[in-house]
């Protein structure tokens, strides 16, 4: 308990080194030719993109356990992970079309790739209204819409190969120029960590509340047992 | 309505509508002389991604942060509770 205590103070202050040392990174790489200085944006939207796409999965996960073996851990673990899912999914919707009205010329597009992030990021907010007004079946509702949302992540990667779209396809990662490698997966790092520390702290708060629940029902029995 | 009448309205509704498009070009388009460009500056919208990113984060770490509060605070009350019933 203690060496993870450890691990998650020293997981904050790399991460706090990480935003001072990282955008200093990324305004060293080179520009990209095409679009210039705006493809700057990449760095931070592409593990933001990420992100959304592990919270999901860590959310439909933990919703599995939950459904198929009543895990409260899971159930909590989910509902950390589905918020942070809609938090990264605002980002990469917000910061994508910021990109897209230099890159496009208009802020948005109705293709396949934006067109089905926007439905996972509608997805993960019906997921937490579903959880927080669905009433006594409103956890497990949720949770059966965390799978749908899970399904939907391979289509929203796919989709720049499956259909053709104005998005840059799949292979911009695995292409990218070596002298813009260190920025990008700084970016990736950092973001990751910071996503790995909310998670924690946000799972660990929802244990903390469910406790606190439970405590509150033992004390009034036990002052109504004493009165 | 006479045959001479139908025509004249037929015409009058192709004029409207031939003359609609060449009344909005005079309207809202000019030309421009010299060679057409447009410069979109990159700076603003990357900023404004940045510092998208780095207020919603700050405002999620901050409604966690209250949400620990919270939690803290009404365990205190539970205690308090606990407190007074066992001095009774």
């Amino acid at each position: 308990m203690r060496a993870l205590g450890v691990a998650f103070v020293a997981a904050i202050l790399v991460a706090a080194v990480g935003f001072l040392f990282v955008p200093s990174m990324i305004l060293a790489a080179p520009i990209e030719p095409v679009m210039g200085f705006v493809q700057k944006i990449f760095y931070f939207h592409v593990p933001c993109a990420s992100m959304m796409f592990l919270s999901t999965f860590t959310c439909a996960a933990g919703s599995m356990a939950y459904l198929f073996k009543g895990s409260e851990r899971g159930d909590r673990l989910a509902a950390a992970a589905g918020e942070l899912g809609v938090l990264f999914g605002a980002c990469t919707l917000v910061t994508g079309p910021l990109w897209g009205r230099k890159a496009w010329g208009v802020y948005w597009q109705w293709d396949a790739r934006l067109t089905t992030s926007l439905l996972l990021f509608l997805i993960l907010i019906g997921y937490m209204l579903a959880r927080r007004y669905g009433g006594p079946g409103g956890r497990k509702l949720s949770a059966a819409l965390a799978l749908f949302a899970a399904v939907d992540v391979p289509l929203v990667y796919k989709s720049v190969d499956f259909w053709r779209t104005v998005h840059p396809q799949t292979t911009v990662v695995p292409k990218l120029d070596p002298h813009m490698r260190p920025a990008f997966w700084s970016s990736m790092l950092l973001i990751t960590l910071v996503w790995s520390v909310l998670l924690t702290v946000r799972a660990r708060l929802e244990g903390a509340r469910a406790e606190l629940a439970t405590l509150k029902l033992d004390v009034e029995d036990l002052l109504e047992a004493r009165s | 309505m006479t045959t001479m009448k139908k025509a004249a309205a037929a015409l009058a509704v192709v004029a409207a509508t031939l003359a609609a498009p060449a009344l909005a070009f005079a309207q809202e388009f000019e030309k421009i002389s010299g060679k057409a460009t447009e410069e979109v500056p990159a700076g603003p919208f990357v900023g404004i991604a940045y510092s998208f990113i780095w207020i919603a984060l700050l405002a999620y770490v901050v409604s966690v942060a209250r949400g620990v509060v919270r939690v803290k605070s009404e365990l205190r009350e539970l205690r308090a509770k606990l407190d007074a019933a066992d001095k009774r």
